[in-house]
């Protein structure tokens, strides 16, 4: 066996800083690796040869592309699971661990599956574990404990996640050669540019190459240096969305653990690069089947040795260059196996590493190391999220772009082949193009705006695409050896498997992909495509390009679910009031986004208090929406049921809206304030709703309409001034008007100053059923306010209350509330309140509807109810029903105990031939007992006739 | 009547067909193939029956025309694949405490034949009876959660409304602490509702289907429907006969045509110059990579738009509620993901270091109602089950056997009752929106 725990000596390219050594575990063993490791190189030097397991099979994996698609390379880092040791930059004393083992790595019990693997065939669990059906959950149970990937430590801290706007002209996805060149060029025309750059280093295969590949690369970084490029490395172009909206994930931010950039780029410069693809054949997941470009790489930029004698299977000029890099680092190259030239291997052996590789002319070679120069794949996902669908070129063995469109721009390997100079030269010159076609986007953006009378009126003419394309070298199609062997690493499913599914009957792309699982796995079949498309043509008797392939999606890369939810915005509303609310003993209660006082310790003495004296409440989340312009009472009869031409200035009406349906969609109070002014009220809960309502009835179907729609929301601080006593305590604070009841009756309003704050609102409702005062103030002078009011009701015994306070009160008073007694499937009718719906109207929102329910309408009915019992208090929700079939008759909605009645109150819905005052129904409480309750005549358990509110 | 297991025992001359652990080894031993899931088989010029979409509810439809009705000259037509459309791209949910009587006779149908899908169909769609929790983040969803709860009882469903530390017992992740944005109050718990594999539900009804004589045909895409005798543009419409389908494999006659699509439903109608009162929105999902299975149940959460549920693979699937606007692309949007993370971070603050692996969107065909419309339209022949907005999935099996009923018998049977076209003119709308608008 090989030792592979020597470090190659010092190499050109390498990136490795040998003074600098980093302690870390591996499955609770001190290792040791240098600063600019990744975890994979660090664990490679330290001889770890098997670092997962499979996931069915268990089978032993080692480090096979060494890079973050490495379907192998996954481990558990600490709390955080599936991260990728190929990526991941090594840091002092990390705990880095193999996952989805048990007990362990070395010994992983699970490994016998691979014995049963012919019975385990892809999709085998669709026809077992059927019977018998009373043992399926423990199957299931079993079954998951078989489920790849770490494990989630769900009381880790989350860490901190941050999001940022850009606006670059163009983005270059890629800092290879020709990414980086076209970055270059892009900024040299005078462009704003962003490199991305998945990896922690600019170069791409320059990194790992010839010393003339280097000399190209310090060159390029020179010129990057100097011109105004803004360059994120270890960060990923995860996703093109319309109109070249673009996701990056940023995880190289300091003191962020990853970041999402949303960019609105107008340009985009897709060069990814190449991935280098597997070739399939028996043992090619063994630990030692290695990609050219990892072996590479790892002696390059880490100076690993990746083994001690190597057969190399080369199909390419990457491949001879690995033979060269292999023989330099004194690895033994037993044996050159060149497709070009009609050869083949057959298949490796070894139990947990490669032992040795047979050949298709019968040799058998003894090697540790299988180096795999087959192909490449082109990760076209970003070209894909932008509508293209690539078109496979037999030939070159890969997928080239179509017709993307003109907005984004595709250089490097993605694009075709050639020389390092020519895909630095089609880099710059696609840089070149981004650049000037960005200027013409931006002039069309700006052009697009409302505020374009700076724009210049000539737009910059739409550069044609000019540059010298990219060849198009052949390469020999190579996917599977005449053996089988895995297509999809993470999935664990062989080419075997697919053929079988394929004659089965899953037999297009997507069905197989589906049946097989196979590119579904976490590296999103970055590896495995091409290959399960191949052998599905080969099974199905069809090229490549016959069978098609599936759509990438988005994301490019896997990102964190911390990174798309940023920090936390979710706003809290309070009111101008909220102070005054806690040091006064407030109990909170969250509505929605608001949080507003529930009660003050006590809301019965709350109610008794505001019936017999007064009291104040917050109302200030009432929706409120300025309304004004000649059309205002069209918009009203719209929304609203009922009629809104006549309404005076001064005053104010009741309306019920409805949705399309004819379902009850808010209700509230307008008032009208001037000629052309109106305040109209929502309930809380609805504010936004009717706006957003109001605007797409404005917007869509009546933008002739003069009528402008602001929300005021919090504009005003509102708070509700009920009781007998409330006109008293309000005449001290009131100096220009004229309280009498005689001159500001019920349903009317006023403006004026009140407490010394001018531009104040006043109207008198009665939600509570008391006589009472709705002020509307400056939302700045709002605690002021509610305090002089506090004060000046001293002497009358005032008392705030909260919103319990008042559900009890509208309760008592039988006033309905949208949404509680209401629900999503009450007509109007329901409410009882038809003489609110005028279908003489030309037209409005339910019409139709309405029409049709007010003519016959047979649903359930709001009525007021009390239990027989008048300390029984019915959980809302309790359903009412016939004692004998059980058959649901309605439920009550509203419940509570009334002070001032001193019984419980009920509202409730039920069909209509049990809505008659006096009708006796069944209860059936939430603990399943059932009791007795009347119908009330009115709505009304208390002051049916409203002369209170009316006082 | 035979059943689908010993059709499949019966038919040998495939080799062993019926799937079971005994068939496995024996494959496994002999290493034979097993016969073609459905067989491909050339396209006739007629058939008795036409249905237009190869998903749940269309190869649902064709299976019980089939076995209850013994008529099986019937073709299953799809653009693409089976599955293609939303029976492959919905979270795969099932649950039956629905809002009204009718809702929960309904769908606990649906569940019923969900439950004994395995054996009826022989194959197992992994049927995850993992129980499924709606919670509750303030006073109001919580009252209607218990509304749910005592319709749903008063049904004999297995329903009711649960305190926070009862949610905590059963879902350890979710932070029921009052410190949240949005604290838990509580949750309407349903342990009967579960996932399922919904693609295995598409495979078993075609694989069932196929045993019995249905054809299956994919990339097959209809062009036009054929009608004669109707009012409108080139015959079609009202009053007329439909005599076949146009597709890109060329015609089909058929006295009878069943539109089975979604997504794409009313341009199909079109074609038989029907009008349907349905516009087209988008609903988008996402999928995480696997970790360790540590989310027992399905849950949802109305006020944070998302529902979420772990499968037996490890990987987190997410939905959300429609996109606000009306819409063909099935493309998925930035925005989406973010409010999904940032609100399933809510329910479940350890999950950050999670990796979303995928996103994609299906179509919704949405009514006025958020009910579907099924039966017969003006157009004699051409039946419709479509309209299922966010919620066909989980009424594929119940909706299949309420159709073959229909087609077979001429008769809306009383389950799809109010579900007919007609009602539209009517101003007989069905009252399921509250609860079938809330999510999943």
């Amino acid at each position: 066996m090989s030792t592979l725990s020597d470090r190659l000596s010092a190499q050109p390219g390498e990136i490795i800083d040998r003074s600098s050594k980093l302690r870390f575990t591996w499955n609770g063993k001190g290792v040791t690796g240098f600063a600019g490791d990744t975890i994979a190189s660090a664990l490679m030097a330290n001889n770890v040869q098997v670092v997962s397991r499979s996931m069915k099979y268990h089978r032993p994996r080692g480090y096979m592309t060494a890079d973050y698609w490495d379907p192998n390379g996954s481990v558990q880092l600490a709390s955080e699971p599936n991260v990728r040791s190929g990526h991941r930059q090594l840091q002092e004393g990390m705990k880095v661990s193999a996952q989805n083992v048990w007990p362990s790595l070395d010994r992983d019990v699970r490994a016998v599956n691979g014995v049963l693997g012919r019975f385990l065939t892809a999709g085998f669990y669709y026809k077992t574990f059927m019977h018998p059906r009373s043992l399926w959950p423990t199957y299931e149970k079993v079954l998951a404990t078989f489920a790849p990937g770490g494990k989630v430590d769900l009381d880790a801290p989350s860490g901190y996640f941050d999001k940022r706007y850009a606006h670059p002209d163009v983005v270059v996805a890629g800092g290879g050669p020709s990414g980086l060149a076209a970055a270059i060029d892009a900024a040299r025309a005078g462009a704003k540019v962003m490199l991305v750059e998945h990896t922690h280093h600019l170069g791409g295969h320059l990194l790992w190459g010839s010393d003339g590949d280097r000399a190209v690369l310090a060159q390029l970084l020179t010129e990057l240096a100097e011109a105004d490029v803004e360059v994120l490395v270890d960060s990923t172009v995860t996703g093109r969305y319309e109109d070249n909206w673009i996701g990056i994930s940023q995880r190289s931010h300091p003191g962020v653990e990853e970041r999402l950039i949303k960019a609105r780029a107008k340009m985009l410069v897709v060069a990814g690069g190449l991935i280098e693809r597997p070739y399939v054949f028996e043992g090619n997941d063994l630990p030692g089947v290695m990609m050219s470009s990892a072996v590479r790489r790892s002696m390059a930029m880490y100076a690993v040795r990746p083994g001690s004698r190597a057969v190399v299977l080369s199909a390419n000029a990457e491949g001879d260059a690995a033979v060269e890099a292999l023989t330099a680092a004194g690895v033994e190259v037993a044996a050159v196996v060149d497709p070009r030239n009609g050869q083949d291997l057959v298949r490796a052996k070894g139990s947990r590493r490669v032992e040795s590789v047979e050949l298709a002319d019968g040799r058998s070679v003894e090697a540790d190391l299988l180096v795999i120069a087959a192909g490449w794949t082109s990760p076209t996902s970003l070209i894909n999220m932008a509508g293209d669908r690539p078109s496979f070129d037999d030939s070159c063995g890969r997928f080239f772009p179509t017709d993307p469109p003109e907005t984004v721009l595709v250089t490097g390997g993605m694009a075709g082949d050639g020389t390092t100079e020519e895909i630095v030269e089609h880099g710059r010159a696609t840089g070149d193009l981004a650049a000037r076609r960005a200027s013409t986007v931006a002039h069309r953006l700006q052009a697009a705006t409302t505020r374009a009378q700076s724009v210049d009126e000539i737009e910059p003419v739409w550069a044609a695409d000019s540059r010298i394309a990219l060849g198009r070298w052949s390469h020999p199609g190579l996917y599977r050896a005449s053996t089988h062997g895995i297509v999809d690493y993470s999935e664990d499913v062989s080419s075997k498997d697919l053929v079988a599914a394929a004659k089965e009957g899953y037999d297009s792309v997507e069905l197989l992909k589906r049946y097989t699982t196979a590119t579904m796995g976490p590296s999103q079949g970055k590896l495995s495509t091409v290959n399960t498309v191949a052998i599905l043509g080969e099974a199905r008797g069809e090229t490549i390009a016959e069978v098609g392939t599936t759509v990438w999606r988005p994301p490019f890369a896997p990102i964190s679910l911390g990174a798309l939810g940023g920090r936390k915005f979710e706003p809290i509303r309070v009111s101008a009031m909220h102070r005054w609310h806690e040091a006064n003993g407030a109990t909170p209660i969250i509505a929605g986004q608001w949080i507003r006082p529930e009660h003050y310790g006590d809301p019965a003495a709350e109610v008794r208090k505001t019936r017999s004296g007064v009291g104040l409440i917050d109302v200030s989340p009432l929706g409120k929406l300025d309304l004004q312009g000649a059309d205002v009472p069209k918009l009203l009869n719209h929304l609203y049921t009922n009629t809104w031409n006549k309404l005076p200035i001064g005053g104010v009406r009741y309306g019920i809206m409805c949705a399309e349906d004819g379902i009850v969609l808010d209700d509230g109070v307008t008032g009208r304030l001037g000629e052309n002014h109106y305040l109209m009220t929502t309930t809380s809960s609805g504010a936004a709703t009717v706006w957003e309502w109001a605007e797409n009835w404005l917007q869509t179907e009546h933008p002739d309409w003069d009528v402008s729609v602001t929300p005021v929301t919090t504009a005003y601080a509102s708070m509700n001034l009920a009781g007998p006593k409330s006109r008293e305590v309000l005449s001290s604070l009131v100096d220009d008007i004229d309280l009498d009841p005689e001159d500001f009756r019920y349903m009317q309003l006023r403006t004026g100053r009140i407490a010394g704050v001018d531009n104040c609102i006043m109207w008198r409702i009665g939600f509570t059923g008391e006589l009472s005062f709705e002020l509307h103030v400056p939302a700045g002078y709002g605690e002021a306010v509610w305090r002089s009011v506090m004060e000046a009701g001293a002497e009358f015994g005032i008392t705030p209350f909260g919103l319990e306070g008042q559900r009890i009160m509208r309760l008592e008073k039988g006033h309905f509330i949208v949404g509680q007694d209401t629900d999503g499937l009450s007509l109007a009718p329901a409410t009882g309140l038809d003489a609110l719906i005028k279908l003489d109207k030309p037209d409005f929102a339910g019409k139709p509807e309405l029409s049709w329910a007010l003519e016959n309408y047979e649903g359930p009915l709001v009525v007021a109810v009390q239990p027989v019992d008048p300390n029984v208090v019915p959980g809302e929700a309790s359903q009412i029903i016939d004692p004998i079939d059980k058959r649901i008759l309605g439920r009550i909605t509203s419940a509570r105990y009334s002070p001032t009645l001193e019984r419980s109150v009920c509202l409730a819905q039920v069909e209509p031939q049990f809505a008659t005052a006096g009708s006796r129904l069944t209860i059936k409480m939430i603990d399943g007992s059932l009791q007795e309750a009347v119908v009330q005549e009115h709505h009304a358990h208390f002051d049916p006739e409203g002369e209170r509110l009316r006082g | 009547m035979p059943s689908v297991t010993n059709m499949l025992r019966d038919k040998n001359q495939h080799g062993q067909r019926r799937y079971s652990a005994f068939g496995l080894l024996r494959k496994g031993l002999s290493n034979q193939p097993w016969p073609r899931v459905w067989r491909e088989v050339p396209l006739k010029d007629s058939y008795d029956v036409v249905i237009i979409g190869g998903g749940v509810h269309g190869l649902a439809t064709a299976y019980y025309l089939a076995v209850n009705h013994g008529i099986t000259n019937v073709a299953v037509v799809d653009k693409a694949y089976l599955g293609s459309g939303g029976s492959g791209r919905n979270t795969a949910i099932v649950r039956s405490n629905y809002l009204t009587p009718e809702g929960v006779a309904f769908y606990d149908r649906s569940l019923t034949l969900y439950n004994s899908m395995a054996d009826d169909l022989n194959i197992n769609v992994m049927f995850s009876e993992r129980g499924h929790l709606t919670l509750a983040h303030n006073d109001s969803s919580l009252r209607t959660m218990h509304w749910r709860a005592e319709v749903n009882k008063l049904q004999d469903i297995d329903s009711s409304v649960i305190d926070p530390a009862e949610i905590k017992k059963i879902v350890p992740s979710l932070d029921v602490t009052s410190e949240a944005r949005y604290p838990i109050l509580g949750a309407l718990y349903h342990p009967p509702g579960g996932i399922i594999r919904h693609d295995a539900v598409v495979w078993g009804y075609a694989r069932a289907a196929d045993a019995y004589g249905v054809e299956m045909h994919q990339k097959t895409e209809v062009l036009d429907i054929l009608v004669e005798g109707g009012e409108g543009r080139d015959g079609k419409g009202a009053g007329g006969q439909v005599t076949g389908v146009m597709t890109n494999r060329g015609k089909i006659s058929a006295p009878i045509v069943v539109n089975c699509t979604a997504g794409w439903a009313s341009l199909i109608s079109d074609m038989a110059g029907v009008d349907l009162p349905i516009s087209t929105r988008p609903l988008q999902a996402a999928v995480t990579e696997p970790v360790k299975v540590f989310l027992p149940a399905v849950v949802v959460s109305g006020s944070l738009h998302t529902y979420v549920s772990q499968t037996d693979r490890g990987e987190l699937v997410f939905g959300a509620a429609v996109d606000p606007y009306n819409n063909y692309s099935i493309r998925g949007s930035l925005e989406f993901t973010e409010g999904l993370a940032g609100h399933v971070m809510e329910l479940m603050p350890g999950i950050s270091r999670m990796k979303l692996l995928r996103q994609w969107a299906g179509l919704c065909d949405m009514t006025p109602d958020y009910s579907p419309i099924m039966g017969a339209t003006p157009v004699e022949g051409f039946l419709c089950d479509v309209g299922w907005g966010t919620y066909g999935f989980k009424a594929g099996p119940v909706s299949g056997e309420a159709m073959a009923e229909c087609i077979a018998t001429e008769k809306m049977p009383a389950i799809i009752a109010a579900f007919g076209l007609e009602r539209f003119a009517k101003g007989d709308l069905v009252g399921e929106k509250g609860a079938a608008a809330v999510g999943h």
